[in-house]
């Protein structure tokens, strides 16, 4: 399994590629400015209900650049899941902006008011982002290969062939190959799950969200899951993994973030993450793990 | 007895036919209705909402014979008398006794397939949703290809059980005089005055009927649950 299967390059052809009627910020002159990153969250906030109203966000800025893993660690009910479904606006945001690649997302600006934006537009930057979801959610009455195709036929407007080769080259990259006419009933939960990484690779995306992926699965099986993660790491691929696997956000991230009460509390690079917890909260909030190799 | 059934099995055949050929007929019209009511009850649009809710409580409350009434005698005869041209046009075609068998059927049947339908698609868990959005699709893109699809499955036995209550309830159209299964009977027992044979043949056929679709539905069911295993 040492092949690179090549959808981080992929993606960044993607990038420059016209399909994104504005300038794109790092065609052409790259090196010469630094690239725009992948993603901006500026003052982002999300409240929810009324009575009474539960402020999942609040204020929340953080910015990832290409290639860059974030882990985005905290106890539940911090507002994390929320965080991930705001980058791609399948919850709608009531403050700040989020910016995916310098492009709004879910809102336009009309005479300095934002205003919403058309579902289209909305889908357009969707279609760059891929997410991971805790319970998989795998289309059931499709196989492998039919949950694999659907974006790229339909959305994307693929053609078949090329369709099918990606969704190949996906399946390899995570391993299950030998599964690609299995229905997802059919799996193990951690097979589902690689299904669903390879379900979202296969629109070739820019920016990866996973959201506590590994939460659902019985112990033994989390580590395979892991494993596809690191790979994609290992690629470039840009991602912000939701997770409370300690180690693995250790290992594998460039940076981790600690959100507490929908706050963003702290965010630095991993090892200083653990090694240096920045408050006693988030020191007692580790002591609740048992990460190997941190002190105490 | 023997000698009576041998006589008038192939006439009660035909009857058997038509009576099958119009409830495929009902339920393809009934299943269309219900598909685009129930898709336009869980859209955003109230308007939408109101006119499916408005459809459903009418249709399902006037009774089949009743419907069959109004469309069969009441509409093409109303528009003559109108005086309307292209309305009289439009409805003429009513005067085709199947055809209006089949409209009031089907039209009556789709209020009860609109709420199969739709809590079929509302069983549907809303992350399937989520999923499909999170790839770019569009809402409509998602219902056609993932939600629509799965919730065809959900739907299947009860649309089954509805096609078997239509298939009993075109025994009306015997009424206005489609030559279906009832309208045999009628007919056998009118020449051979046989009252209670001729009726109770009918009868037999009905029920081996229902044996036999109900029978179909359970294995298509199994099929399409085991596609998913
Ligand atoms: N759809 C929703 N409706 C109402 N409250 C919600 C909704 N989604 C999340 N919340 C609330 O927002 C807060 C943050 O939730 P969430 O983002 O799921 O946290 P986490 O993923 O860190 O566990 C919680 O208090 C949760 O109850
Ligand atoms: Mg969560």
């Amino acid at each position: 399994m040492d092949r690179t299967v090549g959808f981080v390059s992929a993606s960044r052809e993607a990038a420059g590629a016209p399909r994104d009627p504005l300038p794109a910020p790092d065609r052409g002159d790259r090196g010469s400015r630094p690239e725009r990153p992948v993603l901006e969250l500026n003052g982002v906030g999300k409240t929810f209900g009324r009575h009474p109203p539960i402020a999942a966000l609040s204020d929340v800025s953080l910015i990832v650049n290409r290639g860059e893993s974030v882990a985005v660690v905290g106890p539940s009910g911090s507002g994390k899941t929320t965080l991930l479904r705001c980058i791609n606006f399948l919850v709608p945001y009531d403050s700040g902006r989020v910016l995916v690649n310098g492009r709004l997302v879910g809102y336009r600006e009309r005479q300095g008011r934002l205003v919403p934006d058309t579902e289209p537009r909305v889908n357009e930057i969707r279609k760059r982002i891929g997410m991971v979801f805790q319970r998989f959610n795998l289309f059931p009455h499709r196989t492998v290969l039919g949950n694999l195709l659907e974006g790229p036929l339909y959305v994307l407007k693929v053609p078949r062939t090329q369709a099918v080769q990606r969704a190949k080259a996906a399946l390899e990259l995570v391993g299950l190959t030998d599964k690609i006419d299995a229905y997802p009933g059919q799996l193990s939960g951690g097979q589902q799950q690689r299904v669903a990484i390879a379900r979202a690779l296969c629109m070739e995306p820019e920016l990866m969200l996973f959201d506590e992926v590994t939460s659902a699965l019985d112990p033994e099986l989390v580590g395979e899951v892991l494993a596809v993660i690191r790979r994609l790491a290992q690629q470039g691929m840009t991602m912000v993994i939701v997770t409370h696997e300690m180690a693995f956000a250790r290992d594998v991230a460039d940076r981790v973030v600690f959100m507490e009460a929908g706050r963003i509390v702290a965010d630095q690079p991993a090892v200083d993450f653990f090694m240096k917890p920045a408050t006693p909260r988030i020191e007692a909030f580790l002591s609740r793990f048992a990460v190997p190799g941190r002190p105490g | 007895m023997l000698q009576f059934a041998r006589d008038y099995l192939p006439l009660y055949f035909q009857g058997t036919l038509v009576a099958i050929a119009v409830t495929a007929l009902s339920m393809l019209l009934s299943v269309a209705i219900g598909l685009a009511a129930a898709l336009g009850r869980l859209s955003g649009s109230r308007a939408a909402r109101s006119i499916v809710s408005a459809y459903v409580a009418f249709f399902r409350g006037i009774p089949p014979l009743v419907l069959l009434y109004v469309v069969y005698f009441g509409l093409p005869s109303w528009a003559e008398q109108m005086g309307i041209r292209p309305l009289a046009a439009f409805l003429a075609p009513l005067n085709n006794r199947v055809l209006s068998a089949v409209i009031a059927f089907g039209v009556n049947s789709g209020a009860y397939s609109t709420e199969i339908i739709r809590s079929a698609i509302a069983s549907i868990p809303h992350e399937q949703m989520e999923a499909a959005q999170s790839l770019g699709m569009s809402y409509w893109l998602a219902m056609r290809r993932i939600i629509v699809p799965q919730s065809a499955r959900v739907a299947f036995p009860p649309l089954g059980n509805e096609f078997i209550a239509v298939l009993k309830g075109t025994s009306l159209a015997s009424v206005i005089g489609v030559t279906e299964l009832m309208r045999d009977a009628q007919l056998v027992a009118a020449a051979t005055f046989q009252n209670l044979m001729a009726y109770s043949l009918a009868g037999v056929y009905y029920v081996v009927l229902v044996i036999m679709l109900q029978g179909a539905v359970g294995w298509i069911e199994g099929r399409l649950s085991l596609a998913h295993k």
